[in-house]
């Protein structure tokens, strides 16, 4: 029995904090105002953002509670410089999931920054992202179907048709657009670029509104959920459009739920703004002659969509 | 109906491009607040009646084709989302009616809606 557990327990506590953490950063420089961060976090919804310089390397940290003390003291609009924490502490990249543990109990703090050896930012880890890794590595990874799983197994998930199971040239594509914003605000600015540019490139008006119009819940999706940024790809051929819409966040756990006409998990700050409706993949099936949706908690989202050109009975 | 009558019975003021209300004309009009229902209900040849008054709805317009957008309850709008409409040459226009209000008295001038029950 303690033999198994032993065995147990070094396969938890031996992962790499490489592993555990979120890549993706949000860090402020240390001009930036007190208000400026308390914008961000709000909107990002976090509790705390590294300050970095110009080389990405440390130079300190700001949480809520400082952004608290700013407002109470009255110093809200004064630069991060003046009122971070400058001794952070962090964790180094080669650190095992034994040593974040440990630095969680040594220190009350909520996040720990990653950095590699000059100190450069890699990541960061909170509570909840500790978590997250743990019921990964316990394999309560949603599975919805075998060929999702042969898809994920593959080395090329991220280079490969869904639905043409071809490898892609993604530098072969027609229209790139990165989605590398996090402002719903902006949301649909790819899609309807690439409305324009297939008008451009002589596409039927029709056939440029089913694609800008899939896009635009596909892109939307990316930016109201993902936490992470993504890209769309557009391939013209002959006689069909081919859009990948692709992002690394923290993916979907139920992919069969999510699909459901009417399902949503948007935040009300979003709803406020008319998303949220539960309607993105309805809008995108209907508007597509063949969807796919491949996702795995904590590797993204790729969606594909094929709108052949000569569809009969469209709407 | 012309675009202009409509706009003069819903006391709407225009916001942005001006120039293309005459141009146009509209036998049909949707309502909605959720941009999700617009891609999904929406046709190009519709003016929208809305309460949003977020560039997302520019956008949505734009995405679907949409060239005309009331948004209702509102004297004013974000300058952002006006600038949006200028720049993607849809017509904004903006009223204190409440959307019910407004789509009453379109439907009664004989504007229809996108399928009738």
């Amino acid at each position: 029995m303690e033999k198994v557990l032993d065995r147990v327990q070094s396969f938890f506590l031996d992962m790499s904090v490489l592993e555990v953490m979120n890549p993706n950063v949000i860090s402020v420089r240390p001009d930036r105002t007190l208000r400026q961060v308390k914008e961000i976090l709000r909107i990002k919804r976090i509790s705390g953002v590294p300050v970095v310089d110009s080389e990405r390397k440390i130079v300190g940290i700001v949480s809520i509670e400082d952004i608290i003390k700013a407002l109470e003291g009255g110093y809200i609009d004064e630069k991060v410089q003046n009122h971070m924490t400058k001794n952070v502490v962090c964790l180094k990249s080669s650190d095992t999931l034994k040593e974040v543990i440990e630095t969680f109990e040594k220190y009350s703090y909520g996040r720990f920054p990653v950095v590699d050896e000059n100190n450069r930012v890699l990541g960061i880890v909170t509570k909840n992202d500790v978590m997250m890794a743990l019921l990964a590595k316990l394999g309560l990874v949603y599975l919805h179907d075998e060929r999702r799983k042969e898809v994920l197994e593959s080395p090329d998930y991220f280079d490969r048709s869904l639905i043409t199971g071809e490898s892609l040239d993604k530098s072969g594509a027609d229209f790139y657009f990165p989605i590398d914003y996090y402002d719903i605000n902006l949301a649909g600015v790819g899609a309807s670029k690439l409305r324009q540019f297939l008008l451009s490139k002589g596409v039927d008006p029709e056939m440029a509104r089913r694609v800008a119009i899939a896009t635009y819940e596909a892109e939307t999706n990316v930016v109201i959920h993902s936490g992470s940024t993504g890209a769309i790809y557009c391939f013209i051929k002959p006689d069909s459009i081919f859009v990948r819409v692709e992002d690394t966040g923290k993916g979907i756990d139920n992919v069969e739920l999510a699909m459901k006409e009417g399902y949503s998990t948007a935040p009300d700050h979003v709803r406020e703004l008319g998303f949220g409706a539960g309607m993105g993949f309805t809008n995108m099936k209907r508007c597509s002659d063949n969807l796919m949706v491949v996702s795995k908690v904590g590797a993204g989202v790729v969606v594909e969509m094929e709108f052949r050109r000569n569809r009969e009975g469209s709407r | 109906m012309k675009l202009a009558e409509i706009l003069a019975e819903l006391k709407a003021k225009v916001l942005a491009n001006e120039h293309r209300v005459e141009q146009l004309q509209f036998e049909h009009a949707a309502a909605s607040d959720l941009m999700s229902e617009v891609l999904a209900i929406a046709k190009p040849d519709v003016v929208l009646i809305t309460g949003l008054c977020t560039p997302q709805v520019v956008r949505t317009a734009e995405v679907v084709g949409i060239p005309a957008v009331v948004v209702v309850r509102r004297e004013s709008l974000p300058s952002e989302t006006v600038e949006m409409a200028k720049a993607s040459g849809i017509v904004l226009a903006a009223t204190k009616m409440s959307m019910f209000e407004a789509c009453g008295r379109l439907y009664a001038r004989g504007i229809r809606p996108i399928w009738e029950v």
